[in-house]
């Protein structure tokens, strides 16, 4: 088959101008929809990233809890009636409460997300969070978050020159010792990190011994679900025990319902799906159609519809990976750009890359059936 | 040249056709009957609108017959199925007035895609006999143009190596030479000849084209769809010349 005439495409290439726009037609979809399914992903994915990053296979939630900015605290106590299972490992409590943050620079205020964890284990899975515990062990020390959005000052600037920084948060001055990686989401600009004790001087309306998250650290082996069900049933009604996919899953449940930007990045990704599909079909069809008479003469000479449509699917095919590889490259230069702007998660991930690799062949070969119609009028009979 | 006590390659009798239906119905062809020879080379003349074409169309496998017996390369066409249409369009070389080349190939795709019908044969072996044949009609120099940088007798003598290279059993042709000026035109039927006479393929060619008729074994002419006369070449001529003279 190999050394056999590329008919498909050499007809597909011989209108360099037609193939030209086909391919612009499918790369523009397809950056469409990168652009659109990465920016709900990340948008998403950026509502979890604390939720995603908790050091433990179990969460213990107040079974109010509706999403990080609406929670409940609960009692502490509640914690002491697992610890003695033979399976728990640790037991991280972690507060949580937006404060507010006044820039040193312009006496602006803002609200900046505050995490209160235990110094000498690290609650959360962060990069270089574990090595700066101690650090917070100092009275009014706190880390700064590195993909914060701008507002806050310039604070990693100066931190970088060597400047002291010192905000009032919570019209309490605070003294900045390191940093650290949240990142913002919907409702959150920035965060920081203290210890307990530093957050219960922070919040003077918080106590001790009400806290907003318990993670639950697990013996190697153990198993969660079954253990998830059993601590539930002795931590009662009040609170919710969560497995970590869980936790995100509920935050996830409440950004979904909350705002329409599943709906209005879906419609987007649509939209690069049909300007596609519109763009492919329109130029396969007037391929089809001027090459009528060709198709009439290849009829008559005794190749078979079957060889014919295969020939118009493989011109469907070649554009989809023509338009596909492009529009991915740009799309990659285009996420770099917003990842720098909006500090949104963008990734070219693989398995939407196949996802939108598979869209796209099914627009193509959706534009390139509907095309085919054309081809059954071509009449063998008229080539005499 | 005409071996008549072999079976007919093509035989018809009884061809009635008629284009359109209620009304509009028009009776083409009437009650047609001939009969083509293994190795034959039989011009099909007549006057415009006579039924030639239609007639070419109802023996390629292109119309479906509506009245008669039409026996074909083995095939009978009367009640045939599609596939069995396209079997038998396999077979035949096919030239065309106009040439109906691809214009995305060059002359030797051209005429190389015909063995993608014959998967039998290897894609080595299809471009060498491609190859081969486009030199025969004196293409070898000009095999990877593309067909408009070919004038219009050398995109005909494309035309006949596409329509020989894969040894069709019968070779069909409606005007082939319409398109040409005299010189190029009586070429492209002399290559015609001799290629089919080296493998004793015979031609149905339709022509209004006084001039080629020496290449003919036999001549037909129809006249309002029938069949007026089927006269050996020699007593054709004759009568033309007398005509003419
Ligand atoms: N597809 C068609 N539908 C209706 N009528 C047709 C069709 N094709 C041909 N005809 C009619 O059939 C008659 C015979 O046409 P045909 O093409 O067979 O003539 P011809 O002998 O080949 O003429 P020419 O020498 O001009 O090519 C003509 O009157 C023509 O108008
Ligand atoms: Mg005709």
């Amino acid at each position: 088959m190999s050394q056999r005439i590329p008919l498909a495409w050499l007809q597909l290439r011989h209108e360099k101008m037609k193939l030209f726009a086909a391919v612009s037609g499918v790369m523009v979809s397809v950056v469409l929809m990168w652009m659109q399914l990465g920016l709900l992903q990340a948008l998403f994915a950026s509502a979890i990233e604390f939720h995603g990053a908790v050091n433990g296979e179990l969460v213990v939630i107040h079974g109010q809890y509706e999403y990080l900015l609406r929670n409940q605290p609960f009692s502490s106590r509640l914690l002491h009636r697992i610890l003695g299972s033979p399976a728990v490992q640790e037991v991280y409590p972690i507060y949580t409460q937006p404060l507010e943050w006044k820039n040193p620079w312009t006496g602006q205020l803002r609200t900046i997300q505050c995490y209160g964890i235990d110094t000498d284990k690290p609650a959360i899975n962060l990069p270089q969070l574990a090595q700066q515990l101690s650090l917070l062990q100092h009275t009014d020390a706190f880390l700064y978050d590195r993909k914060a959005r701008p507002g806050y000052g310039p604070v990693l600037e100066e931190f970088a020159r060597g400047v002291t920084i010192e905000p009032e948060i919570n019209r309490r001055k605070m003294t900045l010792v390191g940093l650290t990686n949240l990142g913002a989401s919907f409702g959150v600009d920035g965060n920081i990190i203290v210890s307990h004790a530093n957050f219960l001087r922070l919040v003077s309306e918080r106590t001790a011994g009400h806290i907003d998250f318990g993670v639950i650290r697990l013996k190697p082996g153990a198993d969660v679900n079954e253990l998830q069900a059993q601590f539930q049933a002795i931590l009662g009604t009040e609170v919710d025990i969560l497995t970590r996919a869980e936790f995100c899953e509920r935050e996830l449940e409440y950004w979904r319902r909350a705002t329409p930007i599943g709906i209005v990045f879906t419609t987007g990704t649509f939209v690069g799906f049909f300007i596609g599909f519109i763009v492919v079909y329109q130029i396969l069809y007037t391929d089809v159609t001027t090459h009528l008479p060709h198709f009439a003469t290849m009829k008559a000479m005794g190749f078979t519809d079957g060889y014919l449509f295969r020939m118009v699917l493989t011109q469907s095919i070649h554009l989809a990976f023509l338009g596909f590889v492009p529009g991915t490259l740009i799309a990659g230069l285009l996420y770099t750009g917003l990842r720098s702007a909006t500090l949104l998660p963008l990734q070219l991930e693989f398995s939407r890359g196949l996802f939108l690799l598979a869209a796209t062949i099914l627009m193509c070969t959706i534009s390139g059936t509907l095309a085919l119609r054309k081809l059954r009028t071509a009449d063998p009979a008229d080539v005499f | 040249m005409t071996s008549s006590t072999a079976a007919p390659i093509v035989s018809g009798a009884g061809i009635n056709f008629s284009f359109g239906v209620g009304e509009l119905r028009k009776q083409i062809l009437f009650d047609v009957e001939f009969a083509i020879q293994p190795g034959e080379v039989v011009l099909l003349m007549g006057p415009s609108g006579s039924g030639k074409t239609t007639l070419l169309t109802l023996i390629a496998g292109l119309r479906t017959l509506q009245a008669g017996q039409l026996n074909v390369l083995g095939h009978s066409l009367a009640g045939a199925s599609r596939a069995e249409l396209l079997a038998l369009r396999r077979k035949i070389g096919f030239i065309f007035q106009a040439h109906n080349l691809l214009p995305y190939l060059t002359a030797l795709q051209n005429v190389q895609m015909m063995f993608d019908l014959h998967p039998e044969v290897s894609p080595a072996e299809g471009r060498e006999r491609a190859v081969r044949i486009l030199e025969q009609v004196g293409l070898g120099e000009r095999m990877l143009y593309y067909i408009s940088k070919l004038s219009g007798g050398q995109r005909q003598r494309v035309a006949v190596a596409r329509a020989l290279v894969c040894n069709p059993e019968i070779v069909l042709a409606d005007e082939p030479t319409a398109a040409l000026d005299g010189a190029s035109g009586r070429e492209v039927v002399n290559l015609l000849q001799s290629l089919a006479r080296e493998h004793q393929r015979p031609i149905l060619m339709v022509t209004h084209d006084a001039r080629v008729v020496d290449i003919a074994d036999r001549i037909i002419t129809m006249q309002d769809g029938r069949l007026i006369n089927d006269l050996q070449a020699t007593e054709n001529l004759t009568r033309m010349s007398g005509i003419h003279a």
